[in-house]
């Protein structure tokens, strides 16, 4: 019957390279990528929030507006994207180039 | 050490005014000191802190605090705005700095990933509190594949716990919140959240606590305090008082494990959703959904989504009404016709084998046919986003889709939830519907909002939309809601949680016996008030 939803769902999660957590273990320094795919992704490309991917957005802005919130945007703790993350993370999105499948407004 | 802290504040300040320059991130407002306590107590206990996490994880200056202050609930005073952060990464770290809040009476708000939007995030009842931010303490303790448990830390989101699993290849599935991906099976189930899965009540599905109490003493709830526990995430009730209950929506002590129950994956799964046109519908589908609830023929928790909250998703106010007054009832029928939707929204599911779901659809079927619902599958509506946002929910799958409904009323983000409870009877919906609409219309807002069955009860979820970017409007928006929860307090249609913002004013509406009780609870378990003061109306 419906059994094709709940695959397609397993598919699209296994195809974001997240970082193994292993049990009792507090999560690892993820990649921009991993980032971008647990958090930012959700809204940006989604139709929630602006896409933001191949606009050459300055690193330190990214990284600024990601522990303000700007907007409707929540702001995100360092206990939430590391410094580190987030710094590797603000340089990927500056060089990042646009992904056609993403949209939003 | 204040020194330091000074030396951090000139920093801080200065690289945020260079920053903040037209970016709308509200963190304009202005933290103070709780009743009390003294700059030199709030330095002290800063200093001590840092010695126990380092000095990284201690924050305390304006700028540095910015993170914890952003908010969408109307806080047009200023009052509810933190005045640091201290983020532990073990429990042992949680007991010193529970030890040092109390030697220097500095208040302390934990929060376990702080993305309870609409609800208040990282802000505080009361203000001049340091943020307990546990979201460092995110170890997935252990997942027991054949009883189908995990015991987590809270600072473990949905999506960690959801990795986690997938990666393992364990059939087992979670149930989230709305804002899953970002947020934390033990933050949402201590506020009794739901979710949409058949295991949406969190709480009902909790196992287990260890929490740091006041006097830094830990505490393991049900079977977790016996010698070699075997059943601690098995059984919930240990022996003697259940404590559990306690801890939720509370400030009696700080949970640093939960343990849950998780869903099997079932090897079938439906989705469905029913139509129906008309908003005085929404009691013939609460009187229809009722028995199929208690009966458990529809086996997760029901959401009816009226179609100006469907809207609010995916698009924003000016493409559906130019209007300054309230969005009127015919605009939102022309723009779902429009879209695909009904006036009202209807979304369950069935899991099991195809033979007990075709069973139970012959039911569902006939009961929503007698009231003229239009009941409709995956093939029906193809890529309808509204089918595709529930389907994935009623799976325990992840999205945020619905965040885009702080921006209906332009960028600003303001969001605030409204969830009175009534019985779960027909009649109890079309004067809840006239209430909110008056109330919201004198204020000038939309009614914005859904009806969710659990079992017996009817949650009716009002999103307050206003731009908070506004402070006008944002003091429109804190007078609306309280009008609200004044307004529903007197039908007897109280709220089943609320925000910073009104927290005491929801407390008010459960009686001065039912207050007093918890300030006794509250002045046993934490003498110096330093846990939370504030978190449901108890100080």
């Amino acid at each position: 019957m419906r059994r094709a939803v709940f695959i397609a769902a397993g598919l699209a999660l296994a195809g974001t390279a997240q970082a193994a957590q292993k049990l009792g273990e507090v999560q690892a320094q993820r990649s921009p990528e991993q980032v971008y795919a647990a958090v930012c992704g959700y809204c940006h490309g989604k139709n929630v929030g602006p896409v933001i991917r191949g606009r050459a957005l300055p690193a330190s802005a990214v990284e600024y507006i990601v522990r303000h919130g700007q907007n409707a945007m929540p702001a995100f703790r360092p206990t939430e994207v590391t410094p580190a993350e987030l710094k590797a993370l603000a340089a990927w999105v500056e060089k990042s180039s646009a992904d056609p499948k993403e949209h939003g407004q | 050490m204040t020194a330091n802290i000074d030396r951090r504040s000139l920093l801080g300040g200065a690289a945020a005014g260079a920053a903040a320059v037209g970016l709308g991130t509200g963190a304009k407002a202005k933290a103070v000191l709780a009743p009390g306590v003294r700059k030199r107590d709030f330095a002290g206990a800063v200093a001590a802190m840092r010695k126990v996490v380092g000095d990284e994880w201690v924050f305390a200056d304006p700028e540095a605090v910015s993170p914890w202050k952003k908010s969408y609930t109307p806080d047009p005073y200023g009052k509810h705005v933190p005045v640091g952060a201290v983020c532990p990464e073990s429990v042992e770290q949680v007991q010193a700095i529970v030890k040092i809040a109390n030697q220097f009476r500095q208040p302390i708000w934990p929060v376990s990933t702080g993305k309870n939007m609409g609800y208040g995030m990282t802000t505080t009842a009361a203000p001049g509190q340091m943020i307990l931010d546990l979201k460092r303490m995110n170890r997935i303790i252990s997942v027991d594949p054949e009883l189908c448990t995990a015991l987590v830390e809270p600072g473990v989101t949905y999506r960690q716990l959801k990795d986690y699993l997938v990666e393992n290849n364990l059939p087992l599935w979670i149930d989230v919140p709305t804002v899953g991906p970002i947020a934390s099976p033990v933050g949402n189930t201590l506020d009794r959240g739901v979710g949409y899965t058949p295991y949406g009540e969190h709480f009902m599905v909790q196992c287990g606590m260890e929490v740091v109490l006041a006097d830094g003493e830990i505490l393991r709830t049900g079977m977790g305090s016996t010698k070699n526990p075997s059943a601690w995430q098995a059984f919930k009730w240990g022996y003697g008082p259940y404590l559990d209950g306690l801890f939720t929506q509370s400030n009696f002590g700080v949970v640093t494990k939960m343990g849950m129950w998780l869903m099997p994956q079932p090897p079938v799964y439906k989705p469905f959703v029913v139509r129906h046109k008309k908003m005085e519908d929404v009691a013939r589908i609460v009187e229809a959904m009722r028995p199929l609830r208690i009966a458990n023929i529809v086996p997760n928790v029901v959401l009816m989504m009226g179609a100006a909250y469907q809207l609010a998703m995916f698009k924003r106010r000016d493409e559906v009404w130019t209007g300054a007054e309230p969005i009127t009832d015919e605009a939102v029928a022309k723009a779902a016709q429009a879209n695909n939707l009904g006036m009202w929204n209807t979304y369950i599911a069935l899991y099991g084998t195809e033979g007990m779901i075709a069973e139970s659809e012959k039911i569902i079927r006939a009961a929503f046919a007698a009231i003229d619902g239009e009941v409709l599958t995956q093939e029906d509506v193809g890529d309808n986003p509204w089918f595709h946002h529930h389907a994935t929910l009623m799976q325990g799958g992840l999205n945020l889709d619905e965040i885009g409904l702080a921006r209906w009323r332009g960028d600003g983000g303001g969001l605030a939830w409204f969830a009175p409870v009534a019985p779960a009877k027909g009649s109890e919906t079309q004067g809840q519907v006239e209430l909110a609409k008056q109330i919201l219309g004198k204020h000038g807002f939309d009614y914005t909002a859904a009806f969710a069955i659990g079992s017996r009860e009817l949650h009716h979820i009002i999103a307050l939309l206003y731009d908070k970017s506004d402070p006008a409007e944002e003091k429109r928006a804190d007078d609306c809601y309280r009008e609200l929860v004044t307004g529903f307090g007197e039908r007897g249609w109280a709220s089943y949680r609320t925000g910073v913002h009104a927290m005491d004013l929801v407390a008010e509406q459960f009686g001065t016996v039912n207050r007093a009780f918890n300030a006794k609870l509250k002045d046993a378990l934490d003498p110096n008030h330093i846990l939370a003061p504030g978190k449901s109306g108890i100080l």
